[in-house]
């Protein structure tokens, strides 16, 4: 969530809360955000790299827009949590978070991002359980890891989030496990 | 490069930190890096970013509560780790193994092994400023995954093996389907090598840099292609049997050079070699059950010291467990073969150029969550 | 590399230490492991497995997956390092384990060859849980060093000589030793 002006719901008609409101073109920066979402390259375990499979060929995340991968974060405004945050992490990752600028979101890729996954048992040391304890999360993709399509469908869901509609036609279960 | 470090000894040197989150890393490494200009002083791997606490998981879980962490260590040549532990848990209970399962479990860890060194290769050239070689790459890759997802059910974390076999047969579709890739990969690996093995840039890059003696990888434990790159024939597969591998006829790429060309070679060989495993395995895969119908629900090992070493993607994998004859470990140990290997990275990336040095890091193959367990 | 000659030097090796080591071996867990509870079956377990004394076992590989299991004195690892650096063996890891009933910790030493043969020796050593202080042999493998640091920080095993024996895998700032068996967080 990257401030408090930008509308959660899918309600056309709320109207951000900033001092001097514009409220078409405030639409428009959003649907001009949501199209072209620069993520930041930052992978963790395991779900980095599906996050680099859905980049690469055969997914190609940038059909959607969202390809151009930053390694800098003062240059992406989305944060994909991929993996695992340790103790050890923690701060690093409470930096990255902070060096990113406004507007910024994140998403929660994979079990370990949304819970500290299977790595969460009693007496754990180490393990951070979940990115939302100290970020705030926008989307959660869960797997482990997520496949390709699922983060591709999480980045969808986050581009709802931001302009209030949804670019792509939601693919039904039913008709998406065949093939 | 010895004279220009000595010359400015008089000059200031300076810290620098690169990672834990940096693209040239791979994952969450960190390095400590003393400067002096562009050359390396001291360079010093901080680990840890990613410690996932897997030794303490294996002493407070069933045996076969514990497999699903072995798909997450290295996550890529996961299959292998999956034979590990197999190999460890069996050979400490005394389970034994149908000759189907092991070929499917060969098949299976070889395939993965392919899958792994692509994306190496991808990443490698990536690093060193290719993009265009990470999508041949992963084209591939991808051709892998989907064979391996229609047996074992998952694209990346492998849970596939289980004490006395494997948990799914194989069927026609997949066998058909990995005759195919073979023919499809084949012709696919020398047009890797035109399209980049014989680049200048690369060559520049690689060539004599990145110089790991047979002694050095002695000292310091390295296996797996960085010790074939340094002139020692050393592969589990073939000094320490394992499985099935001694009825297949294939070769252990061995280079001489020491640098991180023969490194990046070996494994662009060992591609080669695996398809040939496989195209034999396919040949010979016998029928029967695919996992032993006797084994006990409740594993409890007798007491004592068990060990066991599978060749992964990156080295020797190898499991050390202390039973005390319950049905848990008391102690499980993981040896992961990156971990020795990166530790040699201080010695000899010392008066290096931090260009090359990351090229060096890159041709180490490192898999951070592996290294941390 | 010989294996007779290892076999021979490591048995001499752990003969040396045996009359100083065996009678406190002995003498420093029973009593306390005995009277606190159970005494049937502590007494029985007693019986069954007296403390290892010790020694060089020739261990089957295909039950084991090793050849060699030599336990040592502590201050002896250093000099069994070096028979196998001799001869050209790899030191593949180093790790404890925390013998929670005994009140000992024990580090054990892989070392496996690299040059053709397959051959794999287990070197292990005892010592006090109330004062475990080990020498490091990090002078002799230097890819012992990070081995060592990470057993420092899980176990709180203390490699006397280590060059930098900081936390590893743990934060800077963590004040516990995880796998240690009354390890509570």
């Amino acid at each position: 969530m990257g401030t408090e002006n930008i509308p959660s719901t899918v309600d056309l008609t709320s109207i951000p809360s900033s001092l001097v409101q514009f409220h078409q073109l405030d639409k428009l920066r959003m649907l001009a955000r949501a199209n072209s979402l620069w993520p930041m390259t930052f992978g963790l375990a395991c779900c980095a790299i599906e996050m680099m499979s859905s980049g690469a060929a055969r997914f190609d995340l940038s059909r959607f827009g969202a390809e151009v991968f930053r390694p800098s974060p003062r240059q992406a405004d989305l944060m994909i949590v991929a993996g695992t945050i340790n103790k050890k992490m923690l701060p690093a990752v409470k930096i990255l978070y902070d060096q990113m600028t406004e507007p910024k979101w994140v998403i929660a890729m994979g079990n370990c991002a949304i819970s500290g996954g299977p790595f969460v048992f009693e007496g754990q040391y180490n393990v951070v359980e979940g990115a939302d304890t100290f970020l705030p999360v926008d989307v959660y993709i869960p797997g482990c890891p997520p496949r390709p399509e699922a983060l591709i469908e999480g980045i969808l869901e986050l581009e709802e989030k931001l302009t209030g509609t949804r670019r792509w036609p939601r693919v039904k279960p039913e008709t998406a496990v065949k093939g | 490069m010895s004279t220009l470090l000595g010359q400015s000894q008089l000059q200031e040197t300076f810290e620098l930190n690169i990672g834990p989150q940096h693209p040239a890393t791979h994952g969450v490494l960190r390095l400590k890096v003393t400067m002096d200009g562009e050359y390396i002083v001291k360079a010093e791997p901080v680990l840890g970013y990613i410690h996932r606490m897997h030794e303490k998981m294996g002493e407070n879980r069933t045996w076969n509560k514990f497999w699903p962490n072995l798909g997450r260590l290295d996550y890529l040549s996961a299959i292998a780790y999956n034979h590990g532990y197999a190999g460890l848990v069996e050979r400490a209970a005394g389970i034994e193994v149908p000759e189907r399962a092991e070929y499917i479990r060969v098949i299976t860890v070889e395939l993965n092994r392919i899958q792994s060194h692509l994306l190496w290769f991808g990443a490698f050239v990536l690093d060193l400023g290719g993009f265009t070689p990470l999508m041949y790459a992963f084209d591939e890759r991808e051709q892998i995954l989907d064979l391996l997802e229609s047996v074992t059910g998952s694209r990346l974390t492998y849970c596939y093996f289980r004490f006395g076999g494997v948990y799914n047969d194989i069927d026609d579709d997949f066998i058909t389907g990995t005759r195919a890739f073979i023919k499809r990969f084949r012709p696919q690996i020398p047009m890797y090598h035109d399209l980049v093995t014989g680049n200048v840039i690369l060559m520049e890059r690689l060539v004599d840099i990145g110089h790991v003696s047979s002694e050095m990888c002695r000292k310091y434990g390295a296996t797996g292609p960085v010790l074939r790159g340094s002139g020692v024939n050393f592969d589990i597969r073939k000094n320490e049997p394992y499985s099935v591998y001694p009825e297949f006829d294939f070769d252990v790429p061995v280079y001489t050079e020491c640098d991180s060309m023969a490194r990046y070679m070996v494994r662009m060989k060992e591609m080669e070699q695996s398809l040939r495993i496989i195209e034999q395995a396919l040949d010979k895969i016998p029928d029967g059950p695919y996992i032993a119908e006797k084994v006990p629900k409740m594993i409890k090992p007798v007491k004592g010291d068990y060990h066991f070493a599978v060749e992964a993607a990156r080295g020797t994998f190898s499991m050390r467990t202390v039973s005390d004859g319950t049905n848990q470990s008391y102690r499980m140990r993981l040896r992961s073969p990156t971990y020795s290997n990166l530790s040699l990275f201080e010695e000899a990336s010392r008066g290096m150029l931090l260009a090359d040095a990351l090229a060096f890091m890159g041709s180490l193959d490192l898999v951070i969550p592996e290294m941390d367990r | 590399m010989d294996r007779a000659k290892i076999k021979k030097e490591l048995e001499m090796l752990a003969a040396e230490g045996l009359p100083a080591e065996e009678p406190t071996e002995e003498a420093a867990p029973e009593p306390q492991a005995a009277d606190e509870e159970q005494d049937a079956k502590k007494s029985k377990k007693a019986a069954e497995e007296p403390p290892r004394v010790n020694g060089l076992l020739e261990t089957d590989y295909n039950a084991r997956g090793f050849h060699l299991d030599v336990q040592v004195n502590p201050d002896q690892v250093v000099a069994a390092a070096e028979i196998l650096d001799r001869e050209g063996l790899t030191m593949e890891m180093v790790t404890g384990v925390d013998w929670l009933k005994e009140n000992q910790f024990e580090v054990v030493y892989d070392y496996s060859y690299t040059g053709g043969e397959l051959f794999r020796v287990v070197v292990r050593a005892r010592i006090d849980r109330e004062k475990p202080d080990i020498p490091t042999i990090s002078e002799v493998y230097p890819g012992a060093n990070w081995h060592e640091r990470e057993t420092w920080d899980l176990f709180g095993i203390n490699f006397v000589g280590h060059p930098q024996l900081e936390r590893f895998l743990l934060p800077d700032d963590a004040d516990f030793h995880p796998l240690r068996k009354d390890f509570k967080p």
